[in-house]
């Protein structure tokens, strides 16, 4: 008997109620003490195609899927073929047996339990197909010998808004799945589910949405995004929450417009977010660069999918490294941070607020779609712990006094006091053309050298200690994994099933391209025996832009380019090939 | 209380071409400047990229020169992020009505309140002269040396179908009519667009100041309803014999900001950045 760790597979059509399922198990996994993991794989379609969602619960942190499941929830005959041999031994296929027929669930393993139930008898006696959904929860909580009644009090929040007789029929339909496993399959299941009490508390949260929080915690005051999966959830959040924080989130014609948006905001004083995909991106460049030249600090999310063009629009991919480092003609200090998980898109968010301002610059956030839309438990945020630094954004006081004001001065760091408009003694134009120290246009050479030479310097004053690379596994290991962003998840997971293994590895996770920790990369690279580079793009954008940072070529190099994430028994797989072996 | 010396920027070079017409502009801004009281710190003069463009360098007052196309979406967030502001966009006929076409549609259907003057050569003057949005029919220039296929654009009946609350057509060889054209539009509230004849004495040999010397009369002068919006686009599609200047089209409506709550307590860039992050984060508990 196994106890507290099951996987779960949901499949059916778009609009079928998947996501509810998912979602809902996923919420009382973390209600039942546990650390959750849910993904999902769509296609780009509103109703219909072959969806799952793919939900892991386990006492332990959870950074990306393993491969096998544990329980199927087929709603159609497309999810049992597709996927049921992902079963693992004596695992379970939930189907339901008023729509599928004994053809439909033929199946090659004889191990697997078939639980046929009337999911949509069940429903429609209660009041509707709609909830045949939450049949088939009833089934599985069953199942898992699990309590309904914390998940009564979850239907009671889900739906209460939708009034008591909605919240009636839920619970109605549960039981009746429930019932039906328990009188027709009373044999026990190989894997329970019993709550643990704990006083740890978690945040169940997806990286879209740990951004969004890092945002509001940075103080954000106006988002401008034009929606492209995957990054729309960002506006929806970010809408759904306007009011509530006092943010301005326009929802506007173009991504063009949302950009130039954020040099209008940026340069009248209020911080502020865009979230695209590579698509939009493309489209934001040119502004990008107006945000560089005329010190405009603002922070653009970029989730990334797989391009080029529409590409793969549902699916994940890492490769607008490169993109993002050249984004736009010419040469200006950007940020570039990429963080791995939930817990790091907040405080990198925070982060990357701060250095915006304290540099005067754009900060692009690389995700992409595996870590936007992955749905983990994360430990609680400590939110005191938040920290707002302007730079030298110039307070109306320090404007009183100020005299011969050049916003655009040459300073030793050069970084320049900034004033908004509004405030007396600081009038200046901000220009996309180069300029002169008071933003006048300047075509002057030395002028131009100048100018160039200065935003190039701001960089350094972003303290080393927020860019550093974070280092796992086995410090003292000559032998070293390395990648960067959403590819965190399956090394992370790929490192405990080595460790079950008795079998170690240095694991340095990148966090910023720009500015780059190149001089702690550099030693960690040059201490390892072997290294090994993993990364979801098919020319190894990571391991040239090391080797051009510190000279340094990193041997191995295992890459992923078919819009899916790495799965950590690959990876583990490849660490012992090309490192341990 | 704001003088036009105070607007004056001697230190920067004025660069467009003798006899240009947006001289007029520029002084018809600061006349109609002074005119509202606005002062010079509490105004951002916004531009894209074009002879228009540079207007920002040559007032006294903040400054944002963006990009071709692109100053609505600047000034819009500009607005938004600081209510108090007074905002001038300043644009040109390529900028505004071509490259920046999409951006001014849908900038007249929101209703934020600031004024958009559009600096209307009907040629690409910076560019050294190639056809414009509304550049007329059969016109000949560098990019079309058999002339024009294209109807030219109509940037007030455009502005008027899309929602913008204030319309209104100025010419830069009249100085005190279109001062007092852009001190309505500031005063305006919401969305104001001055689409100003403005003839490029290099490149257009068409629409000159004579051309529109004959052809230009003043709507006050006529008995133009300006709430009536049938008689305003039936104004808009004047211009064959007789173009009329003055204000084609106002009303009263909500501007954006008066339906954004988020606003109440103030200008957003005088509110505070520190949030509740305990409470905001109890949602995902």
């Amino acid at each position: 008997m196994r106890i507290n760790d099951v996987t779960l597979k949901v499949g059916g059509e778009a609009g079928s109620g998947i996501l509810t399922v998912g979602h809902m198990f996923a919420k009382l996994m973390q209600k039942s003490g546990l650390q959750v993991f849910l993904t999902n794989d769509y296609p780009s379609l509103i109703k219909g195609g072959h969806n799952t969602i793919t939900v892991r619960a386990n006492p332990q942190r959870i950074y990306a899927l393993t491969a096998g499941i544990d329980i199927l929830i087929a709603l159609d005959k497309k999810t049992v073929q597709e996927h049921y041999r992902e079963l693992r031994e004596g695992g379970a296929l939930i189907y339901d047996s008023g729509k599928l027929k004994e053809e439909d669930v033929k199946l090659e393993r004889p191990d697997v339990r078939k639980i046929g139930v009337p999911l949509s008898k069940i429903a429609t006696e209660a009041g509707g197909d709609i909830f045949f959904n939450q049949a088939a929860m009833g089934a599985m909580l069953a199942l898992l010998k699990m309590d309904l009644a914390k998940y009564d009090h979850m239907i009671e929040k889900a739906f209460g808004r939708k009034g008591a007789d909605i919240v009636a029929k839920n619970k109605q339909v549960v039981r009746a799945g429930a019932d039906h496993v328990r009188t027709n399959y009373p044999d026990p299941f190989g894997i329970n589910v019993n709550p643990v009490q704990t006083d740890a508390r978690n945040l169940l949260i997806n990286g879209n949405d740990a951004l969004c929080s890092g945002a509001v915690a940075a103080g954000v005051h106006l988002v401008a995004e034009y929606p492209m999966s995957p990054s729309s959830s960002v506006l929806h959040w970010m809408a759904a929450h306007a009011v509530k924080y006092n943010i301005v989130v326009k929802h506007t014609e173009d991504e063009i417009a949302a950009m130039n948006w954020l040099c209008g905001a940026g340069f009248a004083g209020v911080r502020c977010l865009t979230a695209t995909s590579g698509g939009g991106f493309s489209l934001m460049n040119e502004a990008l660069g107006n945000a560089g030249i005329a010190e405009i600090p603002c922070v653009i999310i970029n989730d990334m999918r797989c391009g080029p063009s529409t590409g793969l629009p549902t699916y994940t991919e890492q490769a607008d490294l490169r993109f993002a480092l050249h984004a736009s003609q010419g040469e200006f200090p950007r940020i570039v941070a990429m963080p791995g998980d939930a817990q790091e898109a907040f405080w990198m968010m925070v982060d990357v607020f701060n250095m915006a301002d304290l540099v005067q610059t754009p900060a692009i956030v690389l995700m992409d779609k595996y870590v936007a839309e992955s749905v983990t438990t994360i430990p609680s945020i400590k939110a005191e712990q938040v920290r707002i630094d302007r730079g030298l954004l110039q307070t109306d006081a320090q404007m009183a006094e100020a005299a011969n004001f050049k916003r655009h001065a040459l300073t030793p760091s050069g970084i320049s006091p900034r004033c908004i408009p509004g405030q007396k003694n600081g009038i200046h134009v901000c220009s996309s053309y180069e300029h002169d120290e008071t933003g006048y246009t300047s075509e002057e050479a030395s002028m131009r050298i100048a100018q160039i030479d200065k935003r190039e310097r701001k960089m350094r004053a972003i303290s080393p200690l927020l860019y550093q690379p974070a280092f796992f596994g086995d410090q003292s290991s000559d032998l070293l994994v390395v990648s960067w962003g959403s590819s965190k998840g399956p090394v992370m997971e790929a490192l405990k099933l080595l460790a079950a293994k008795g079998k170690s590895v240095r694991y340095m996770h990148i966090r910023y391209a720009c500015p780059f920790a190149a001089d702690t990369i550099s030693a960690a690279l040059k201490r390892a025996k072997k290294s090994l580079i993993i990364e979801g793009n098919s020319e190894g954008q990571m391991r040239n832009f090391i080797r051009e940072k510190t000279g340094l070529l990193i041997p191995e190099l295992y890459r992923r380019y078919d819009g899916r994430p790495f799965e950590a028994e690959e990876v583990a797989a490849v660490i012992e090939e090309r490192l341990l072996k | 209380m704001v003088t036009l010396a105070e607007l004056a920027e001697p230190k920067h070079t004025v660069t467009w071409c003798p006899g240009c017409g947006d001289f007029a502009i520029l002084v018809a801004l600061k006349q109609a400047l002074v005119k509202a009281g606005r002062e010079p710190h509490q105004t951002v003069v916004v531009s894209g990229i074009g002879c228009s463009g540079k207007l920002p360098h040559f007032i006294k007052t903040y400054g944002f020169e963006g990009l071709h196309g692109r100053s609505l979406p600047a000034a819009s967030a500009i607005k938004m992020a600081n209510h108090a502001l007074t905002v001038v966009d300043v644009g040109g006929d390529g900028d505004g009505y071509g490259i920046g076409m999409g951006h001014f549609i849908h900038t007249c259907r929101r209703n934020i309140d600031f004024t958009y003057i559009v600096h209307n050569n009907q040629i690409y003057g910076l560019t050294t002269g190639q056809t414009s949005p509304t550049s007329e029919k059969g016109f000949k220039t560098k990019s079309t040396p058999e002339g024009v296929l294209e109807e030219p654009v109509n940037p007030m009946a455009l502005a008027i179908s899309a929602g913008a609350t204030f319309v209104a057509r100025g010419f830069s060889g009249n100085l005190p009519h279109l001062a007092d054209l852009m001190c309505q539009g500031i005063q305006h509230k919401g969305f104001a667009i001055i689409d100003v004849l403005q003839p490029c004495v290099t490149f257009n040999k068409l629409n000159t100041y004579e051309y529109f010397v004959k052809k230009v009369y003043k709507l006050d002068e006529s008995n133009h309803d300006a709430s009536d919006k049938t008689a305003a686009l039936a104004k808009a599609e004047e211009w064959a014999e007789k173009i009329p200047i003055g204000v084609l089209y106002k009303v009263s409506k909500p501007t954006y900001e008066d339906g954004t709550p988020q606003l109440k307590e103030g200008p957003l860039v005088k509110q505070s950045l520190k949030r509740d992050v305990g409470a905001l984060l109890a949602e995902f508990e």
